[in-house]
């Protein structure tokens, strides 16, 4: 609206249409801007490569000195888990127990939410977020309305279901629902039912981005799951196209004999 | 900067003792219930073929048998996520055809020519470990 025709609106309205405007500006304002390429550690935020000359060392290296480094005292933290009902204590050690043979992640299935954890770039719009990733199974997107849509109902279920969003302040609050069974909320057998109810709440302070994420599923679990905060930081690097994956393990293993994560 | 190789070694075992990490993040993939981990083997021979895919790339290794018959080994090795974070490509892995030996762990259920890394060394004298010894 030019600042012509806004005079040529009588006072009473033009007062009423600043205020709209005002207003309007205030919401804009208010949501944060979370565009941009996040760097989350892609789950390897354990690994410390260490280079030497022209070698590297790139899996489990310390800082390499000529002073044995310090044994810590300080315990390994217990990765967050889930907590089932009794009543499925037993399936879910049956799949702890065959789990890397019945993992859907080592069959190259997508992971799932929120075991996909925070997205690797954000685009931004005033009526969608999208959710853009860089996963090892494969490059995966979400579109998340934030317009006041409802779930979509013509769409299969799905291992990323299907998202909406609503602003609480500068706070994006993502409610995703309509999941098929096919994923597990993290590894060690972690099933879920079709009513999987997941909330992502998603912050933006300078070059920081914050995520956190509940998982609700009544049926199953004895409360809901709410991960720990995970934190991603603005970067230059742009995503890639991910690599094929391509499952080559499991006509090869023996037995079950596998090593705990960091997370 | 020389680098003392046992010491290193010894460090490098004690980081991964206190880590208990041999394998790839995303989930629990079985290294020891696929590959011997008793009874670590090396290759010598040159890289052929890389596989740069998930979750695990692959190496082709083109190895001379006693009757000097080209073998190629098919050796197991990282999530391209890994290595990018140590800032390889698929390319200085391969190593532009210079001899490597690499030391790794052949398969158990009896696989010919398969087998998983732990260290590429190349001819030039540098190396890239990508696993640890481990008696696990």
């Amino acid at each position: 609206m030019t600042t012509k025709k806004l005079f040529q609106i009588p006072s009473r309205m033009r007062i009423c249409a600043v205020a709209v405007m005002l207003a309007t500006s205030a919401l804009v304002f208010g949501q944060a801007d979370l565009s941009g390429n996040w760097d989350n550690g892609s789950g390897i935020d354990f690994l410390n490569p260490v280079v030497v000359g022209d070698s590297v060392c790139v899996v489990a290296c310390a800082e390499v000195t000529l002073i044995p480094a310090p044994v810590s005292n300080t315990p390994r933290a217990v990765p967050a888990r889930p907590v089932y009902k009794a009543q499925f204590l037993a399936r879910v050690q049956e799949l702890n127990d065959t789990q890397v043979t019945t993992d859907p992640v080592l069959r190259c299935n997508p992971p799932g939410v929120p075991r996909i954890g925070p997205p690797d770039k954000i685009v931004q719009t005033p009526t969608e977020i999208i959710f853009l990733y860089d996963d090892v199974a494969g490059n995966f997107f979400r579109v998340i309305p934030v317009d006041g849509r409802a779930h979509r109902t013509d769409v299969e279920a799905s291992f990323l279901g299907d998202a909406v969003g609503v602003w609480e302040g500068a706070t994006l609050v993502v409610e995703t629902t309509h999941f098929n069974t096919d994923s597990w909320l993290t590894d060690d057998g972690s099933f879920h039912t079709a009513n999987l109810r997941v909330e992502e709440r998603i912050s933006r302070d300078g070059d920081e981005l914050t995520w956190q994420a509940t998982a609700f599923d009544d049926e199953i679990l004895a409360e809901p799951w709410k991960i720990p905060v995970r934190y991603a930081t603005s970067t230059d690097v742009e995503i890639v196209e991910a690599p094929l994956c391509v499952e080559q393990d499991l006509e090869h293993i023996v037995d079950g004999t596998h090593h705990d994560n960091p997370r | 900067m020389t680098i003392n190789f046992s010491l290193f070694c010894t460090l490098l075992l004690a980081c991964l003792v206190l880590s208990g990490l041999i394998s790839p993040v995303y989930a629990h993939h079985s290294v020891a219930g696929q590959f011997d981990i008793r009874t670590p083997v090396e290759w010598t021979g040159t890289i052929s073929k890389m596989d740069w895919i998930n979750p695990h790339s692959y190496i082709y290794l083109d190895v001379k048998d006693a009757s000097d018959t080209i073998v190629t080994w098919r050796l197991e090795t990282l999530p391209t996520a890994m290595f990018r974070k140590a800032g390889l490509s698929k390319e200085q892995v391969m190593g532009a055809g210079q001899e490597v030996t690499i030391r790794g762990l052949p398969a158990r259920d009896g696989t010919s020519h398969l087998g998983y890394i732990m260290r590429i060394n190349y001819a030039d004298g540098h190396f890239y470990q990508l696993s640890a010894e481990s008696t696990r």
